[in-house]
């Protein structure tokens, strides 16, 4: 007996606390429509296309490949992301460079980012530290398989 | 002749409002049911739906759903029995929409020397067609399950019937005690009684002479909507239940059914418990309030607040269930049935015997 | 026999030998750098110090010779430091620019840093400027900054190719390899530099930059460039799962074999691979045929079958001609020889080859094809290929090879062979004579075949694919061993010819000179 009543005042205490958000959310949506600026919100929603989230500093975002003073790009056609991939979805093909300090660069290096898991080993792998995932940017939805396998003007963009 | 014809034309006008309001509401309480969910849940809810960038707050969405509805493909399994599945979406639509006819609006409009009755049919036993038709519901239920030809739409709709018969039970006997104290099964007479005052200044309402039959009819009621916490028929998220081989517009129509049904315990709920269009100390010249004093208005006023006040009621009912949709977890299907045969029908049982005692006494 | 004993276990080595070589024959490997055995031991590198019982400093394992009951120990606490400490001297002057450096993956210094180094490097000095990319000769790039001046290369160039193109300059901190003022490396072998060169020092244009050693797997083969036979690694990638790569074979490796290259291979085998991929044939041409439009690999020699014994029933074996060429293996010539020779008593048989080229005193022989010996052995008749003579009274030519296109105008050819009947040619290439033939069947290289080849001395070399055919390519020795059967001459000994090991087994039966040793 003792414990059905306290199921009741459960049930009671339940509805009194949504009714409750009800109410308060309600009120805060009130004032807003009413143009009266409050430091708590109605909700906590973020509305997405218009308003965006920070990415933490730590989030693997779109690839970008660094690029010396000189605008060239810092990989060194080393290959090493391209071993480490575990997606497979990167390939680089090397070029000879007459600056005799940089020699190699790659002529094409391609990511297929409709594969990439984004587990960042190509970030860790990278010698030259030429390979990041900060741009913060994780939008990128195409229509076609095509247009996410991005080339060096793209990734250097 | 031209008299019969009038009479044709009114009914006709009445059963055209009738529908539309139903059918608007319905339209609406899915919009309320986003944005009342949004609300508990600290969100926006649904407001995307735009006509030419015009948001406001998604009240277009309802429309929006309804034209996804209609252009998405009408599937109907290879192994259903097709005539069977398509019509039962159209049985439970049918005997649910139909029972608007019997709710009183509001009291008698004048016009002229014309005094037109604000309910379609005053039936003398409207209480009864009422639980009749929704009783009828069921075949809806059943059909679905068994026409999808696929074992888990077949559980689901017994799961559905079982819950829906088990409660119509409760439901009725806990009106017995109603129909005890307003001896009528006429809706509007039923209304009528309670336009008096208790002690002379309480309003007759059902709620105050029955408590615990308006307790058991609620719960009742709302096990007869099958939606959380009583879903087991068809659990959105997890049970797979009757409608789950139906598509676009037929399932909409079963969607429909869901919400009319909500409107439908609403509209009883007011009209039994709460007064129906009844205003306190409103009579039809104007207010009498019990602490002496009067306020005499026009009779035009006097029926819009009377409808007014039954909106305002029916509105309050619709919220109140989409709360309790939001609160509560679903009940395990033992327990469903633990609370309608062990708790609510003895209730009722009690209810009656009490009421029979003191209106004795 | 003497007995000595490396790290406690018991080993049993000839007198003589060098500690390094007695531990590599027990299959113990002691790190080395400079030793390579094919020269005498240097002793510049110092990776090779090991701890032997009675010496008091640490000894050069490449270096000193085994004693009786000499007690040696290569995991020693003084073993590892040393080994430290020279890898670290290595390195304070090495640029560690592995990833643009073509050795990385196959690089010893690596691999030994891996497994012996792993310390921090104690210099901060600045590391001494060299030439990055001197251009050394025909196709090599010299690093100096890479180079740990274990000359392998000076002495390979003074020792193998005795032409001492290089050498090592300077004293102390400056010492660097470099080419004698005029001179640069331009004999045949070049291109065992790259291969011998420990690190990345000395680069090979031919590779540089094409792709990353890990990626590449190697397939054991024989160089089929010139009749000495050389024992060859093919290097090629197995490609990308989702990226298309330019090519397949990269490179050539000399494979060991004392008996034919020593550990090298001539700069023709070296880079002239092109042969694996460009303008190969892939599919089944069908140019004119009648009856079956459809030919696959499947019903082909039974059509071959059945057009040769239409001839040789008619018009006797006259109408049939053949036209060889010795790029064949021992099997397919042997086969060719049972069935047409033997069995259809063919005599119009002629070999198409490619003109002798230059010999060098060394490795290269003037033969262009593999297996010239081995048609002699066998008991051919090489003639070249006359026209006249191929075409007259010929019903229908069986011919073999690219090579009929390099040898004749494409005019001549077509006036004779429109003369012939019935005419299908098996050739690993796209031709401009595939067009004259009814037939064009694809066949597979020797990199993508099993079989033997007999070398310029005599020697018969065995060999496994080292590649995959492309597309529809298969070896010749199928197609011959079915039409063996299905020509019924000696139906029962064909049965068991289906490898290339068994008709080589079945060979030494009928020629003593194929009989195994
Ligand atoms: S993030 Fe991972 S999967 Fe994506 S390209 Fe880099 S290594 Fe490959
Ligand atoms: S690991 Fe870095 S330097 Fe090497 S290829 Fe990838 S991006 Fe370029
Ligand atoms: S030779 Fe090349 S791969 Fe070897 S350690 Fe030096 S830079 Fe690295
Ligand atoms: S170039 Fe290579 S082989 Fe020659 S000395 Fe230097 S490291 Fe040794
Ligand atoms: S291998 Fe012995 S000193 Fe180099």
């Amino acid at each position: 007996m003792i414990k059905a009543l306290g199921y009741f005042i459960e049930i009671i205490r339940g509805i009194l606390i949504t009714t409750r958000h009800f109410v308060v959310n309600l009120f805060f949506h009130i004032l807003k429509v009413l143009g009266i600026k409050t430091k708590r919100k109605g909700a906590v929603t973020i509305q997405y296309p218009e308003q965006k989230k920070e990415v933490a500093s730590r989030h693997r975002s779109l690839h970008r490949l660094m690029t010396r003073k000189d605008g060239k790009p810092r990989c060194v056609a080393c290959m090493l992301c391209v071993t480490v991939c575990p997606s497979e979805c990167i390939y680089v093909e090397a070029a000879e460079d007459p600056d005799l300090e940089i020699q190699k660069y790659p002529a094409k290096f391609i990511i297929d980012l409709g594969r990439c898991c984004f587990c960042g080993f190509c970030v860790e792998a990278c010698p030259e530290d030429a390979i990041r995932m900060d741009t913060g940017n994780v939008d990128f939805a195409e229509y076609s398989q095509q247009d996410l396998i991005y080339d060096l003007d793209k990734l250097i963009g | 002749m031209t008299e019969t014809l009038t009479e044709m034309l009114i009914i006709f006008i009445k059963i055209v409002c009738a529908l539309v309001w139903f059918l608007l509401l319905t339209l609406y309480l899915t919009w309320l049911e986003r944005k009342e969910s949004a609300l508990i849940q600290d969100r926006l809810g649904a407001n995307r739906a735009s006509i030419f960038g015009i948001r406001i707050i998604g009240l277009f969405q309802p429309f929006a759903d309804a034209i996804k509805m209609i252009f998405k493909e009408d599937f109907v399994p290879s192994f259903s029995r097709k005539f069977l599945h398509t019509i039962a979406p159209f049985i439970s639509f049918f005997f649910v929409a139909i029972t608007i006819a019997a709710i009183p609006f509001g009291d008698i409009l004048r016009i002229g020397n014309r005094t037109i009755n604000l309910q379609i049919l005053d039936f003398n036993v409207g209480l009864l067609f009422v639980l009749a038709m929704l009783s009828l519901g069921i075949y809806g239920i059943i059909l679905s399950g068994w026409a999808s030809n696929n074992r888990y739409t077949l559980t689901g709709g017994l799961r559905g019937v079982a819950q829906v018969i088990s409660y119509e039970v409760a439901l009725g006997l806990s009106l017995i005690g109603l129909i005890m104290v307003y001896p009528s099964l006429r809706l509007s007479s039923i209304v009528l009684y309670q336009g008096e005052l208790l002690f002379g200044f309480l309003p007759k309402w059902g709620i105050f002479l029955q408590p615990l039959g308006f307790l058991v009819f609620m719960f009742a009621a709302l096990a007869e909507t099958k939606r959380v916490p009583f879903d087991l028929p068809e659990g959105e998220s997890e049970i797979i239940g009757f409608f789950t081989e139906y598509s676009g517009l037929k399932w909409g129509l079963f969607m429909m059914t869901d919400f009319m049904e909500i409107i439908i315990v609403s509209t009883l709920l007011t009209t039994l418990f709460f007064g129906g269009w009844q205003v306190p100390w409103l009579a039809s010249d104007g207010f009498h309030f019990p602490w002496g004093g009067e306020l005499m208005l026009p009779h035009l006023v006097v029926v819009l607040l009377q409808v007014a006040a039954f909106n305002i009621k029916v509105f309050f009912f619709c919220w109140l269930q989409i709360l309790i949709r939001w609160t509560y977890p679903r009940f395990r299907y033992d327990q469903v049935m633990d609370l309608g045969w062990k708790l609510l029908v003895p209730l009722s049982l009690v209810n009656i015997i009490g009421t029979g005692i003191i209106m004795t006494i | 026999m003497i007995k000595i004993f490396i790290d406690e276990q018991q080993v049993e080595v000839e007198e003589g030998m060098t500690v390094l070589k007695a531990a590599e024959r027990a299959g113990i490997h002691i790190p080395h750098l400079c030793y390579h055995p094919a020269f005498p031991p240097e002793g510049s590198c110092r990776m090779c110090l090991v701890e032997i019982e009675g010496f008091p400093k640490l000894e050069l394992a490449c270096s000193t010779v085994v004693k009786e009951d000499m007690k040696i120990s290569i995991k020693s606490a003084r073993v590892v430091e040393a080994r430290k400490a020279v890898l670290e001297f290595l390195l304070a002057e090495h640029p560690l620019d592995c990833p643009i450096c073509d050795k990385a993956g196959d690089c010893k210094l690596q691999d030994y840093y891996d497994e012996y180094g792993l310390f921090e490097s104690k210099f901060s000095e600045t590391k001494e400027k060299r030439e990055k990319k001197l251009k050394i000769g025909k196709t090599l790039i010299l690093d100096q900054e890479r180079c740990i001046l274990c000359t392998r290369c000076v002495r390979f160039l003074k020792e193998v190719t005795k032409t001492q193109e290089l050498g090592v300059f300077h004293r102390g901190i400056d010492a660097e390899v470099n080419i004698y003022e005029g001179a640069a490396v331009l004999n045949n072998y070049t291109g065992n530099l790259a291969q011998i060169c420990p690190v990345g020092a000395i680069t090979d244009e031919d590779f540089r930059f094409k792709t990353r050693s890990w990626f590449l797997k190697e397939g054991e083969s024989i160089c089929p460039l010139c009749s000495r036979g050389c024992n060859i690694l093919i290097e090629y990638h197995p490609g990308f799962p989702r990226f298309e790569v330019p090519r397949r074979a990269y490179r050539i490796k000399a494979r060991e074999n004392p008996e034919v290259n020593g550990f090298w291979v001539c700069d023709r085998g070296k880079y002239g691979y092109s042969y694996l991929e460009e303008g190969r044939a892939d599919k089944i041409i069908l140019n004119k045929i009648e009856g079956k439009d459809v030919l696959t690999w499947e019903n082909i020699s039974e059509y071959l079958g059945e057009k040769i014994k239409r001839v040789s029933s008619a018009k006797k074996t006259s109408g049939i001609a053949l036209v060889l060429h010795t790029w064949l293996s021992n099997e397919e010539l042997f086969l060719i020889h049972k069935i047409f020779r033997k069995g259809l008593k063919v005599k119009k048989i002629f070999f198409a080859d490619l003109p002798q080229g230059e010999a060098d005193e060394y490795l290269l022989t003037s033969e262009t094809s593999p297996n010239r010996r081995g048609a002699q052995e066998i008991g051919f008749d090489i003639k070249a290929v006359n026209l006249d003579a191929l075409a007259k009274g010929t019903d229908f030519l069986l011919a073999f090879g690219p090579f009929l296109s390099g040898l004749f105008s494409l005019k001549a050819l077509k006036e004779v062979l429109s003369k012939v009947k019935r005419k299908v040619l098996i050739s690993s290439y796209l031709n401009e004579v595939n067009s004259l033939f009814d037939i064009v069947i694809p066949a597979a290289l020797i990199a993508e075949k099993e079989g033997s080849l007999t070398n310029v001395d005599g020697v018969i070399q065995s060999f496994k694919p080292a590649l995959e055919p492309p597309g529809e390519s298969l070896p010749e020795w199928k197609v011959l061993a079915d039409l063996g059967k299905e020509l019924g001459t000696d139906s029962k000994l064909f049965e068991d010819l289906n490898s290339p090991g068994a008709i080589l087994g079945e060979m030494g039966k009928e020629i003593p000179f194929f009989k195994k040793k």
